[in-house]
């Protein structure tokens, strides 16, 4: 129904202090801010709250429910005198690097396998993603219990096809195997998180450009090599960008399985911040550890997130 | 019926609400005390079922309302005990293992009077218990039990092969190669866990040695005595166990003597009570004798278990009515300590041949015992760098370092560094 002119009331004189306050509020200048401010808070609270926390326990002697003084680094460069700070600080190389480098290559692996058209396609595609919904502390469990010296499922399967020799690896108990352990629990643990990524960046690459490549005579190999890689390159980025960072902040995994033994052969800074900071109540020291690598985590997401605007086209 | 309408709703309310402003004495359900206590999953589980009877009945009795709670000791504990530290929230009350009236000393109200009482009754506290709970001169907890590290062996074996019973750790060499070769090996953890450092620390004692000085100001582990212990560990490593040892929880030696495997374990009796609850075929064969004596003595280890109040607690007294509940009324600590089935004996020098020790003669080996009994890190006074030493499992490492092929040399120089750093920092 149209609506003639003379029937809409337009107001006389100055608006009313309400509508003036509607009219404010309206503006963007004062809208915006409201509508951030909670999100703006919740961050305060939940992330930079404990994050400053944190730095002030790293830079004081805290204990447990007692006074606690500025230290500066103090904590920091203590650390360094410890033989175990050092040996947690070499296993946290030796497992983000060989983690993530598995992760890397049986993640391209598998999700170029669930590219592939697949009978049951859906099925394999969500069971794939079973290590990664299952809790943490409940698998380890049951990978502890596979490597367990008393009753190891891994020596039994091994003996028993012939590939061990009884009594079969002491997984649990020497520095390598533990190691090996707890780097294969983690590449389990987190290869559907890379599949599934993965898999969402293949299936983004333009099929033409294969159609293309196969008519100019490319043959499987180097379709991967110059189409798929490189158009993988910014998702397998941020990939491994955030693998490195959880992989170097896990926990679950290794107190699970070894405690950060043997002889502290599988510590992690996490592991180790927890017995110093939570089991001995040296909050300060505890900190420290755990945050010790936070330069270079800065500085590797940095880098790593340069390099994706770099990719993007 | 007549209707409760709006208006005599707001009548009565209103009415109740000016008569208790008006008196200035918060109604009675304000008034009822109400106290809540955190304690860990004990390892004998009717032990747990009972004090949930015994605190229904405390509540009965004295009004006072109690809520129990229980966490895993492994880990969750000490977390959740640093959390209502930092917060000064959470529970009234809370079991406490180790040296942890030590670490939360300020945070711990003063129970020297109630500690006083049940010395009275019961005679002093054990030689452990006084090392862990009282901190400066205060009782900082009140010792509730303990349980003691002897030994378990399979006596159907030991008769089988005409074993001898040891009496020292160079005899349970002896036995141990006989054991070995039998297919039932010594299980001694060697590894970051709990039972590794009850083992290592009354064989380090028994040889002469010691981490840290009574001062708690030298460490001392270097020392010819520390290379006499690890030398034995080395030889027990070599000729009489197993290298799964390395890889060992604090339950694993158990379950290796209730699966038939271990021939002779050092551990508290749950292996035992564990195999007889559940009519295992290994609990029939299985016996305990006293911890072993070495060059210097017999010197033993054990678990004790106090109970401590927090200061940020509001029912301070009433939870004091709830320790003297459980443990001043002898007829209810009697009760509480029977269904733990001598896994919780009595921490009170009075009560040590307790009727728990005849309900099953393979108990006899714990009569009489825990008198001489020392926590972690003894002689040295319980401080959060003991704990720190303890927490880091430097004792069970250096082993592991030397029966691994680290020299004895090397090994303890590794752990003198560590421990000399903990100490300064």
């Amino acid at each position: 129904m149209a609506v003639r002119a003379n029937e809409i009331t337009v107001p006389r004189g100055r608006p009313g202090a309400a509508a003036r306050v509607r009219q404010w509020l309206d503006g963007e200048s004062v809208l915006g801010p409201v509508f951030v401010t909670p999100a703006l808070l919740l961050l305060l609270l939940l992330v930079a709250y404990p994050f400053v926390m944190a730095v002030y326990f790293a830079m004081s002697n805290a204990f447990i429910g007692r006074p606690s003084h500025w230290v500066g680094l103090r904590n920091f460069i203590a650390l360094w005198d410890s033989d175990i700070f050092r040996q947690t600080f070499q296993n946290a190389f030796v497992f983000t690097g060989i983690s993530v480098a598995f992760k890397v290559v049986l993640g391209i692996t598998l999700a170029l396998l669930l590219n592939e058209q697949l009978w049951f396609k859906r099925m394999i595609r969500g069971a794939v993603l079973l290590p990664w919904v299952i809790p943490t502390a409940l698998s380890t469990l049951g990978w502890w219990w596979m490597f367990n010296s008393l009753y190891s499922v891994v020596n039994w399967t091994g003996i028993a096809m012939g590939l061990m020799d009884p009594p079969g690896p002491n997984w649990l108990g020497q520095k390598y195997y533990a190691m090996a352990a707890v780097i294969t629990v983690n590449v389990w643990r987190g290869l559907p998180f890379f599949a599934i990524t993965i898999l969402a960046g293949l299936v983004s690459i333009p099929r033409e450009l294969y159609e293309a490549a196969e008519a100019d005579g490319a043959g499987a190999n180097a379709r991967f090599w110059h189409v798929t890689l490189p158009l993988l390159k910014p998702v397998l980025a941020v990939v491994v960008l955030f693998s490195t960072i959880f992989t170097f902040s896990d926990f679950n995994i290794v107190y699970v399985l070894t405690r950060g033994g043997p002889i502290t052969s599988t510590h992690l800074f996490a592991t180790l911040s927890r017995v110093v900071g939570i089991d001995t109540g040296r909050i300060g020291e505890g900190a420290a550890i755990s945050l010790y690598l936070f330069p270079l985590l800065v500085f590797v997401v940095w880098a790593q997130l340069r390099f994706v605007r770099k990719q993007v086209y | 019926m007549e209707s409760f309408n709006r208006r005599r709703f707001l009548a009565t309310t209103g009415g109740g609400l000016a008569g208790i402003l008006a008196t200035r004495i918060p109604p009675a359900r304000g008034q009822q005390r109400e106290i809540s206590y955190l304690c860990w999953n004990n390892f004998a589980p009717n032990s747990d079922k009972k004090l949930a009877e015994i605190g229904q009945r405390f509540t009965r009795d004295t009004g006072i309302k109690l809520r129990i709670d229980h966490v895993s000791h492994m880990g969750p504990q000490q977390a959740k005990y640093a959390a209502e530290v930092q917060t000064q929230a959470g529970h009234d009350l809370v079991e406490m293992r180790m040296h942890f009236p030590w670490l939360y000393e300020p945070q711990l109200v003063d129970v020297s009077d109630v500690v006083g009482e049940l010395e009275k009754k019961y005679g002093k506290a054990l030689g452990s218990s006084y090392e862990g709970a009282h901190v400066n001169g205060v009782w900082r907890a009140v010792p509730q039990y303990h349980g003691m590290f002897v030994a378990t062996y399979r006596e159907d074996l030991f008769k089988q092969a005409g074993l001898k019973v040891p009496d020292t750790w160079e005899d349970l060499y002896v036995v141990g190669k006989e054991l070995k070769k039998m297919g039932h090996p010594v299980g001694i953890p060697i590894s970051q866990n709990y039972d590794s450092i009850s083992t290592a620390g009354p064989v380090l004692w028994s040889f002469g040695g010691m981490e840290v000085d009574k001062d708690g100001k030298m460490v001392r582990i270097n020392a010819p005595a520390t290379a006499q212990m690890i030398e034995w560990y080395r030889k027990m490593f070599r000729d009489c166990m197993e290298p799964e040892v390395l890889s060992w929880s604090d339950a694993s030696n158990n379950e290796s003597i209730q699966q038939g495997k271990a021939g002779w374990i050092h551990n508290p009796v749950s292996a035992y009570i564990v195999a007889k609850q559940r009519k295992l075929v290994t609990a029939d064969g299985i016996n305990h004798h006293r911890s072993l004596a070495g060059p210097h003595g017999r010197h033993e280890t054990d678990t004790p278990r106090h109970i401590g109040i927090w200061k940020f607690s509001k029912n301070v007294e009433a939870s004091k009515e709830w320790i003297r509940y459980l443990l001043g009324k002898r007829e209810v600590y009697d009760e509480y300590i029977m269904s733990g089935d001598a896994f919780n004996l009595p921490t009170y020098e009075k009560l040590q041949d307790h009727p728990v020790l005849r309900t099953d003669p393979k108990y006899a080996a714990l009569r009489g015992e825990g008198v001489q009994y020392h926590t972690y890190g003894w002689p040295a006074p319980p401080s959060d760098k003991v704990q720190l030493i303890t927490n880091t499992y430097l004792l069970p490492n250096m082993i592991a370092k030397a029966v691994t092929g680290t020299s004895t040399k090397d090994a303890m120089a590794w752990a003198e560094t560590e421990m000399k750093k903990i100490l300064a920092g």
